[in-house]
């Protein structure tokens, strides 16, 4: 762990972004202010009835993105998806695609091709009539729908099964089928529905790094609602993390885990412990927290804008609390406890440890080494130790 | 399995005959060489050999047939458009009105709707012949032609359609390559239930009906009522195994619709597996 030294010496910059260990690539169009996004909700409202299913929402998405709509099933995200492809007209706002206006336009007008959650497939047709089916609508020439199929069959390895009926495949099978035929029309945007939600963990993982290759050979814009936050970190440039019909953020994958901006996001994406307390005092960039009577407080970088005497919570990421037997000598951030659980899973070691006004903390360790002299067990005394910038501190 | 036991048998065994043995007898009855009904004279296809000769029956049978051809074809248009408004358009102002409206024919008494047509065609001054009745049996099997395809189109998802015109089919495109193929096994029975039950109808086309209209099933019944003769039994004989034929084809497309539906469906489960 490169960070593992505290650097109190030189402060962070509140205005700085936050240095993260996640992988950065240099694609960043939205970064850009020169590049125009390819797709643009403008203040999209939806309302069924008296239910409020998109609130304002507005996101711009560019060229080559693979952008991620992640939320609890009823957040709204595959209502995002279905305006985009025209199955539902927003209550107000707009949609643009490339610049033009398609709120008005029938789905069979719309530049973007959609693999449905159910894949829908059409059973009367073979492998090869479904995946042409698009082109031949568009008035292609027999011989080039062939080639172009051909093509498509070989990108997604379905060349056996051509011939085949839908129900003479596999899930796996169909499931590449659906993806074919989306892409086969070469669109602008594929628009995915929770597009491995059929498949078995291990079979939904390889589907994941195989759209993610034919998303980068086809140099097409991706947009996947799901429900799986490890799936839309696996595959996606960005996400957009939705509740309740609204963004609460929209960020990469690395930030969204590193630098969550509530509560709600840090729970979302993956295990997070959380304090509540009370800043008492901010001085160079770091926030004194209080988290209750007798207890040593905590020390972390002060987000923007925050002010003395604000209710906060300090969210820590069980991988980043160190446990050990003794007592650190860095003693900013150390608080005792008693291990009340251990989970074994090889290559690393869940702890629970309850603290002393009986919090749990959950805490994580990799298990480097094959012998250790004296494991952490049951009912051991623990000191809990992290560095200042590890802890987010959010309000909200 | 199930232990055999003399009680189930039994009653089985009466169920049948209680059904089937008047009709057991009228078919072999049509086989009687003797010129009275109820006298046994031996086998013959004599009486079906006089069928062919009589030019009333047989151009009742014709008018039959006819009607029964565009009516179950109508009923069948219909009923598929109603099935689609019910499922599809989802919910619309008056819809539990409509679909009450389609419905009510089944449970309504077939005299009221015999009467019904009757004095409408009067009101509207219509001369009642071949198509008053075609109109009317078009109307009392379309619900039932609407109930067929209904019950295929709740099972069929949706999204399949989204699908086609997602990838540039219109409505129109969308409904005869995708919806029209995937419905036609329940189309078909339906055409088959409308065209058994308008061939077999005699309330409602004895209302509907008008001069030069006679159907198979009036002129049998007026000819009863002068007393039976074997010819009657011979062409109830062909009545009934073309009504058999109807509804077993229609129960076996509904049936392998459904069944490969359901491989469909378990294809998919598997593929979820």
């Amino acid at each position: 762990m490169s960070g593992a030294t505290v650097q109190s010496a030189t402060p962070a910059q509140p205005k700085s972004p936050l240095r993260t260990a996640a992988p950065q690539s240099g694609f960043a169009p939205w970064k850009d202010p020169s590049k125009a996004p390819i797709v643009r909700f403008e203040n999209v409202v939806k309302r069924f009835g008296d239910f409020v299913a998109v609130k304002d929402c507005t996101l711009d998405i560019y060229e080559r993105e693979f952008f991620a709509l992640l939320g609890p099933s009823g957040c709204g995200k595959t209502t995002l998806l279905r305006m985009l492809a025209g199955f539902e007209k927003p209550t107000s706002g707009r949609i643009l695609v490339a610049g033009q206006d398609i709120t008005e336009l029938a789905p069979y007008e719309r530049p973007v091709n959609m693999m449905f959650q159910s894949y829908a497939l059409f059973p009367h047709m073979t492998v090869e009539q479904n995946i042409g089916f698009g082109l031949r609508q568009d008035g292609m020439p027999k011989d080039q729908i062939a080639t172009r199929v051909d093509e498509v069959m070989a990108l997604l390895e379905l060349g056996r099964f051509g011939k085949r009926k839908p129900h003479q495949l596999s899930g796996g099978q169909q499931q590449r089928v659906a993806l074919a035929r989306a892409i086969a029309k070469k669109p602008r945007i594929v628009l995915l529905d929770e597009p491995l939600g059929a498949l078995d963990k291990r079979l939904r993982q390889t589907a994941q790094f195989e759209l993610m290759g034919i998303q980068e050979r086809t140099g097409t814009t991706f947009i996947i609602v799901t429900h799986d936050q490890e799936e839309a970190m696996t595959v996606s440039s960005r996400i957009a993390v939705m509740d309740h019909g609204e963004f609460v953020q929209i960020a990469t994958p690395g930030d969204i885990y590193e630098a969550p901006n509530s509560r709600y996001v840090a729970n979302f994406i993956g295990d997070v412990n959380l304090f509540e307390g009370k800043v008492v005092s901010i001085s160079g960039g770091f926030a004194e927290i209080d988290w209750g009577p007798g207890l040593a407080r905590f020390k972390s970088v002060a987000p923007e804008g925050c002010t003395g005497d604000q209710q906060v919570w300090l969210a820590l990421r069980p991988e980043k609390i160190h446990i050990d037997l003794d007592k650190p000598t860095d003693t900013s951030n150390t608080i005792p406890g008693k291990v009340v659980d251990v989970g074994y899973l090889g290559s690393i070691s869940h702890y629970h440890v309850e603290l002393a006004n009986g919090q749990r903390v959950k805490a994580l360790r990799t298990n480097s080494s094959r012998t250790v002299d004296r494991p952490i067990s049951w009912e051991d005394k623990v000191w809990l130790q992290w560095p200042a910038e590890t802890g987010i501190v959010l309000t909200r | 399995m199930r232990r055999f036991s003399w009680f189930n048998a039994t009653s089985i065994a009466l169920g049948f005959a209680f059904l089937y043995i008047p009709i057991l007898l009228l078919v072999i009855y049509s086989f009687n060489d003797s010129k009275l009904v109820t006298v046994w004279g031996g086998w013959s296809t004599r009486w079906y050999g006089e069928l062919l000769q009589n030019e009333g029956i047989l151009n009742a049978a014709w008018v039959t047939l006819r009607v029964a051809i565009v009516s179950s074809t109508l009923a069948t248009i219909l009923g598929t458009m109603a099935a689609i408004v019910l499922v599809r358009m989802g919910r619309f102002p008056g819809r539990t009105l409509f679909s009450g409206l389609i419905f009510a024919p089944l449970v309504m008494p077939e005299v009221i709707t015999g009467l019904s047509m009757l004095l409408l065609f009067v009101a509207m001054n219509l001369d009642r012949g071949f198509w008053t009745v075609v109109i009317a049996h078009a109307t009392f099997s379309m619900c039932f032609a609407a109930v067929v395809v209904q019950a295929r189109l709740y099972d069929f998802d949706k999204s399949v359609e989204e699908a086609a015109m997602d990838l540039g089919a219109t409505p129109l495109d969308t409904f005869r390559q995708v919806t029209l193929p995937i419905i036609a096994p329940s189309v078909i029975s339906a055409w088959l239930l409308s065209f058994t039950l308008s061939l077999d109808d005699l309330v409602i086309a004895s209302f509907a009906t008008g001069p030069g209209a006679t159907t198979l099933p009036m002129k049998i019944y007026s000819q009863v009522r002068l007393g039976v003769t074997p010819e009657i039994n011979a062409v109830s004989t062909i009545m009934i195994g073309l009504v058999t034929i109807g509804v077993l084809v229609a129960s076996y497309s509904t049936k392998r619709a459904s069944e490969r539906q359901e491989r469909e469906m378990k294809a998919v489960d598997a593929g979820a597996k």
